[in-house]
């Protein structure tokens, strides 16, 4: 059997493992609710009578800077 | 309306595509896409479950959605260090097959 094969094998039994995980719980009846965008930014900085997620956007942002700036560090070229 | 359970099996199915092609691809920016796949498995668990919650406690929360933005974020940087990484191996071994790239080995 080719290796291929086998990790095809692999991934499939581990999909149908998850599929039928999903499928033999029995999950509540219900549907998606209609949050606006509005109400996920009142979520992520808050409103004045709730705290947000403020200081995490802050780390994200501080995050992307950082991958930003190393990324262009081991992209550039090097010198001779 | 779809069912959670709908949502529940494309978010495995695309966990499972992106285990596939990690493991099996060698080219090193298709695995990273694949990583990417996987982790937007866990995004739509995220917004899902979220969605789900607070129409069933009937508490209009969207925590799932936010931390699904966050997971973008990091998600996009991880693929910035990992690209450029990519970048400074090709210069210096003139491939990217992760197969042939030995420099972590021990």
């Amino acid at each position: 059997m080719r290796p291929g094969m086998v990790k095809l094998a692999a991934v499939g039994l581990l999909a149908l493992l998850f599929v039928y995980s999903v499928l033999s719980v029995s999950w509540p009846e219900g549907d998606m609710d209609q949050l606006t965008n509005e109400e996920v930014g009142e979520t992520m900085f808050g409103t004045p009578d709730k705290s947000g997620y403020g200081v995490v956007v802050l780390l994200v942002g501080v995050l992307l800077l950082v991958a930003m700036l190393g990324g262009v560090f081991l992209a550039k070229e090097e010198s001779e | 309306m779809i069912p959670i359970e709908y949502w529940l099996v494309l978010s495995s199915l695309l966990f499972g595509i992106g285990v596939y092609g990690v493991v099996t691809r060698r080219n090193a920016i298709v695995v990273l896409m694949c990583i990417e796949i996987m982790l937007n498995a866990a995004n739509i668990n995220f917004v899902m479950f979220s969605s789900y919650h607070s129409v069933l406690h009937s508490v209009p929360d969207s925590s799932g959605q936010v931390f699904a933005l966050f997971s973008i974020a990091i998600a996009a940087a991880e693929v910035a260090v990992g690209l450029a990484i990519l970048l400074s191996v090709y210069r210096r071994y003139q491939t990217i097959e992760v197969d042939k790239i030995n420099l972590l080995r021990w």
